[in-house]
């Protein structure tokens, strides 16, 4: 019988001793018996579990069945591959048990073990994830598209400060406006920037997803050893990114491959880096569009900012500082009903569990952003594809835009001694 | 998986090709080249599929993953399609996703052809044609 709580088989499935295994301890921990042993059963997470509200899913009775030695029935009904990876249960949990952790190990071990393998249930056919691993290959050579950068916006492969642009040039292929994430981004940074703005033609992905969805750690490793090296050698000190995921990865997760990371580079989110550059007066808001109009507006937090951050350095209040100053240009910010760390999932983690039942919970989600505003901003981009998705499917959402940070500022914000001449395309 | 040592013995650079042929229309058009004894090279490995609105970029990737040198997708003429429309739709897929095969420069890699049930030659012309074309490209893995 194969089982998930078994430590000693696995020593023997990875038995040789290389650098790649040396990796994967950092990331990877065989004892889940241990981790799961602090559990007390106060149910506080299934409360609170964001998939419990659309189908039969309870963490406390999981984590109770494979402590009492039941573990087989939670494998046979796959119910491990449906968790969203959202995190709300750690949020609430009294003993600090990371469920999200222990279920991406377990993928990885069920995985190792070959009892299950998910991958045809994958959204899109698993399209993005295999691309992911494409990029971890050596054979691979990528050279992106860069005709997204706006004219005038001076980039270079050495410099300073690196715009990590992620996987959008990819998204493109079936959501068509997905680079105009990128080109608000990279707008706004080189209005701010003197120096040219790294821009890397070969950038490859964070790996993000085959961390946390697919449980391919192996394929992870690989990206993450890539990356570093490549970011080493631009000479960036400072990295960029406007993806909620790539963030938390290079912020929480490089680290623990690589000691030095965080001191080598100092990563940001857009919000973060207008929200310093705000506070050193260099930008300002403006409204472009003179009127009395109020415009009603919402935030949708996504998950890899609020709880998938350690608790003092979460990106939330910096955003609803800038959203709340916003009222004097018109721009009325107003809170969903869950917000924050409370906020709903979009549903979709990594291209895993696209189905009717994550659907509830991103119409549940548009409900909330309809009821009080007609703009819905969020900073993840695929928060933003998932939410427009369902969008197109409903009438009764027609009214509200969902934007991404970026491109929702880019028109508003005013730069007070730009120093070129960026235009848009 | 293919095998790495195959193509090192006969130093000659054997390409393997991924063909998908639909049902109607090119799987006939390959039997009929058969038939007739039109010589062209032993580098495709045929996937039959019903249409090819069928074979999604996934299939696609998937065999670059494991080390395909080259990937063919072949179908009804525009019009000819047994179920109306999925070579059309096949044909606007592959022109969006061939941005996605660029990024990787594997848009060299790729073809989407129509070959109808009466052209058995054409079809032996385009696999002579294509596998000439990857055998001068080279081998995708790195050995
Ligand atoms: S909230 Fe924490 S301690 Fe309580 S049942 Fe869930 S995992 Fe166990
Ligand atoms: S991570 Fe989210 S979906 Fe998974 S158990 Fe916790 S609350 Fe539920
Ligand atoms: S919600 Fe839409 S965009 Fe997101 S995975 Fe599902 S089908 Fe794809
Ligand atoms: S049946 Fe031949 S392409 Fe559709």
């Amino acid at each position: 019988m194969n089982l998930i709580t078994e430590i000693e088989n696995l020593k023997k499935v990875k038995q040789e001793e290389n650098d790649s295994n040396l990796y994967l301890r950092k990331i990877y921990e065989p004892d889940l018996i241990n981790l799961l042993k602090k559990c007390y059963q106060c149910a506080r997470c299934s409360g609170v579990c964001q998939i419990s509200k659309v189908q039969k899913f309870t963490p406390s009775r999981i984590i109770q069945m494979i402590l009492e030695g039941f573990e087989d029935e939670i494998i046979n009904s796959q119910v491990l591959w449906d968790c969203l990876m959202c995190n709300s249960c750690l949020e609430h949990c009294p003993k600090d048990i990371n469920f999200a952790d222990i279920v991406r190990i377990a993928r990885y071990k069920m995985r190792l073990k070959d009892i299950q393998n998910p991958d045809r249930s994958i959204a899109h056919k698993g399209i993005y994830p295999l691309m992911s691993e494409m990029m971890s290959q050596d054979n691979m050579e990528i050279e992106r598209p860069l005709d997204w950068i706006p004219k005038g916006c001076k980039t270079s492969d050495k410099g300073n400060i690196l715009y990590y642009v992620g996987c959008l040039p990819f998204f493109n292929y079936e959501f068509e406006d997905s680079l105009s994430i990128a080109e608000s981004t990279l707008k706004i940074i080189c209005q701010l920037e003197k120096d040219p703005v790294v821009i890397l033609k070969d950038e490859i992905c964070c790996g993000h997803d085959l961390y946390w969805g697919q449980a391919k750690f192996e394929s992870f490793i690989e990206l993450a050893k890539k990356n570093v090296k490549r970011f080493e050698e631009t000479g960036a000190t400072t990295i960029v990114t406007a993806c909620a995921e790539c963030y938390r990865t290079f912020k929480i997760d490089y680290p623990k491959l690589f000691e030095e990371f965080n001191k080598k580079f100092e990563v940001k989110h857009i919000i973060e880096y207008i929200f310093d550059k705000w506070k050193q007066g260099k930008v300002l808001f403006k409204n472009p569009n003179k009127s009395d109009e109020v415009i009603p507006f919402t935030y949708h937090d996504p998950c890899r900012l609020s709880r998938f951050l350690p608790k003092d350095n979460k990106i939330i209040e910096e955003v609803r500082e800038i959203f709340k100053h916003l009222k004097i240009i018109g721009y009325n910010f107003k809170e969903m009903e869950h917000n924050k760390e409370n906020s709903y999932c979009c549903g979709v983690n990594s291209w895993m569990n696209c189905n009717e039942r994550s659907k509830a919970l991103r119409y549940k989600r548009l409900l909330e952003a309809k009821a009080v505003g007609t703009k819905m901003i969020t900073s993840c981009p695929k928060c933003r594809m998932h939410l427009n998705c369902l969008k197109k499917d409903y009438e009764d959402f027609s009214s509200i835009e969902i934007l991404d940070f970026s491109e929702f500022l880019v028109d508003l914000i005013k730069i007070i001694e730009p120093n070129k001449n960026v235009e848009g395309k | 998986m293919i095998s790495k040592e195959k193509k090192v013995k006969n130093k000659e650079f054997h390409p393997n090709i991924l063909c998908f042929c639909c049902n109607w229309c090119s799987y006939a058009g390959a039997d009929l080249a058969g038939v007739s004894r039109f010589q062209y090279p032993p580098t495709i490995r045929i996937v039959r599929v019903m249409c090819s609105g069928r074979v999604d970029p996934a299939f696609i990737l998937e065999a670059f993953k494991d080390g395909i040198d080259g990937v063919i997708v072949t179908g009804c003429h525009i019009g000819d399609c047994h179920y109306l429309k999925g070579n059309e739709f096949a044909r606007d897929r592959f022109e969006r996703f061939r941005e996605v095969l660029k990024i990787f420069n594997l848009d060299k890699r790729f073809r989407l052809e129509w070959v109808s049930a009466s052209e058995g030659k054409r079809f032996a012309e385009v696999i002579t044609e294509f596998t000439n074309k990857i055998k001068k490209l080279g081998p995708l893995q790195a050995i």
